[in-house]
């Protein structure tokens, strides 16, 4: 399995790579107008391209057929914010819960005890 | 402001949270090196490479916690706001520490072996299908992985190019990357700590976010929808907005819409802010212009357009009279549409 995961991850990253490429030499320029004449910042895009490009692409064709609906720009995932904030404060009380109780010393281990100290009384005698 | 994407924008501001930022990560990691040094001893062979590991796992956690903690409580008590201005350097520099972590664990538990520290990972720990024993890496690195595409995704160009509610959605994640972070500190360093300590105040940091959340979430569910009058909405008494000042209205969905007094003038905009959707209507009016609390944006009130030379525009709705009620149009105009302003006088003192 591991090495079927890294054969993805590979070509996931090749593909990528090739998606950064078109985007940052032709289609920047193409899509946003802000940055035209602006080189200095798209190195810095690289790592996200390679990372996103499924939704690079999904964005570039959207902007590239100028589908962009300017009124969707200023309504913010409200809805999906709440329903996350409300999963993550559910969530972090069971994980820790659940860690204690599989813990195999209980939440807090108890102090050493050395026996070691006995047996070499008994053998000294 | 984005006139042309350069670099990075610099001001004092940022420099001093940056550098207050900073100072705070080198002490805290410092400290941990020294009292976690004397720990080790020749029962408890602890090195150096595991002492660091695992300060900079920690401090990645604690950062992430305090993240986390920013948004509910800048929601709370609006004295919270400074430190939302600057949240994404956080951000990255959480990432670049939890980075910093990683690069440990590989170095030390890879070692002495040919293969690539990244591929023995993903090779070598499968899990065994049961919970105890479940190689919390695994967690880990899910974390990992999304800080880095928030961190990569960072730049004002992914915000304009994806749009911020798409932003946000994908920036959303940090919940699912924390809920990761939390299991892995729970299903590995809490399972051998032998030190409370840092137990209560990484699980004490954990619960609190959890507590903030919901505190927050309540707040939030408490606004209730505004009386719909057709195409109008009600919005009540205009004397209540104080001059500079802008009150809130819900008109549908994810929707508001923010009402400003400019003197004896009226003027209905997005509460939406064209750079992250931060909240308008908390911000005020500054030099004429509604200033955006989160990190200062600036709109003309009368057509919701930035001051030259900026670009970004939102927005505008049609406000109106009945009787001393005020209203709101349902629907928005496109952004920078102009619409002339409501003149109410102002509430007598
Ligand atoms: S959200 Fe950044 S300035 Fe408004």
């Amino acid at each position: 399995m591991g090495n079927a995961l890294i054969t993805i991850i590979q070509v996931y990253g090749a593909l990528g790579g090739l998606v950064a490429i078109a985007f940052l030499f032709w289609g920047v320029d193409r899509i946003a107008p802000d940055a035209r004449g602006a080189y200095v910042f798209r190195p810095l895009l690289i790592p996200g391209v390679v990372l996103l490009w499924p939704l690079v692409l999904w964005r570039w064709q959207v902007l590239e057929r100028e589908r962009d609906v300017a009124q969707r720009r200023h309504k913010p995932p409200r809805r999906s914010q709440d329903v996350f904030a409300a999963l993550l404060a559910l969530a972090i009380p069971i994980i820790l819960v659940v860690a204690l109780l599989i813990r195999q010393q209980g939440p807090f281990e108890w102090p050493a005890q050395e026996i070691e100290q006995a047996s070499t009384e008994e053998a000294s005698q | 402001m984005s006139v042309k994407y350069i670099p990075v924008q610099w001001n004092f501001n940022k420099y001093f949270y940056d550098l207050v930022l900073l100072i705070c990560v080198a002490v805290y990691i410092l400290v941990f090196i020294r009292i976690g040094t004397p720990e080790a001893g020749v029962t408890r062979p602890i090195d150096g490479a595991i002492i660091r590991m695992r300060a900079f796992g920690t401090c990645a956690f604690l950062m992430l916690t305090v993240i986390l903690c920013i948004g509910p409580l800048a929601r709370l008590d609006r004295r919270f706001l400074p430190l939302l201005y600057n949240r994404r350097h956080f951000g990255v520099l959480t990432f670049l520490v939890a980075l910093t972590h990683v690069v440990y664990v590989l170095n030390w538990y890879y070692a002495f072996s040919d293969i690539s520290p990244v591929v023995g990972l993903l090779t070598t720990s499968e899990t065994s299908g049961q919970l105890l024993g479940f190689p919390f890496e695994w967690f880990g690195m899910l974390a990992l992985v999304i800080l880095a595409i928030l961190a990569f995704t960072s730049h004002d160009f992914w915000l304009a190019f994806l749009s911020a509610p798409v932003w946000k959605r994908l920036h959303l994640l940090i919940y699912v990357a924390y809920a990761a972070a939390v299991a892995h500190f729970a299903l590995g360093y809490l399972q051998d700590a032998t030190n409370p300590f840092f137990m209560i105040v990484a699980g004490g940091g954990a619960v609190m976010v959890s507590v903030l959340h919901l505190a927050a979430g309540l707040k939030a569910s408490a606004d209730g929808e505004q009386a719909h009058k057709g195409e109008w909405i009600e919005v009540g008494d205009p004397t209540v907005i104080p001059d500079g000042r802008a009150i809130i209205v819900r008109i549908k969905g994810n929707e508001r819409a923010a009402i400003f007094r400019n003197g004896d003038a009226l003027s209905a905009v997005s509460n939406a802010c064209a750079h992250q959707n931060g909240p308008l209507g908390e911000g005020r009016i500054i030099d004429g212009c509604i200033t955006c609390p989160w990190h200062g944006f600036q709109y003309r009130p009368e057509d919701g357009c930035a001051p030259a030379p900026f670009t970004e525009k939102i927005p505008t709705y049609d406000l109106r009279l009945e009787g001393d009620t005020l209203l709101i149009a349902a629907k928005a105009h496109p952004p920078g549409t102009k619409v002339d302003p409501l003149t109410v006088p102002e509430r007598d003192a």
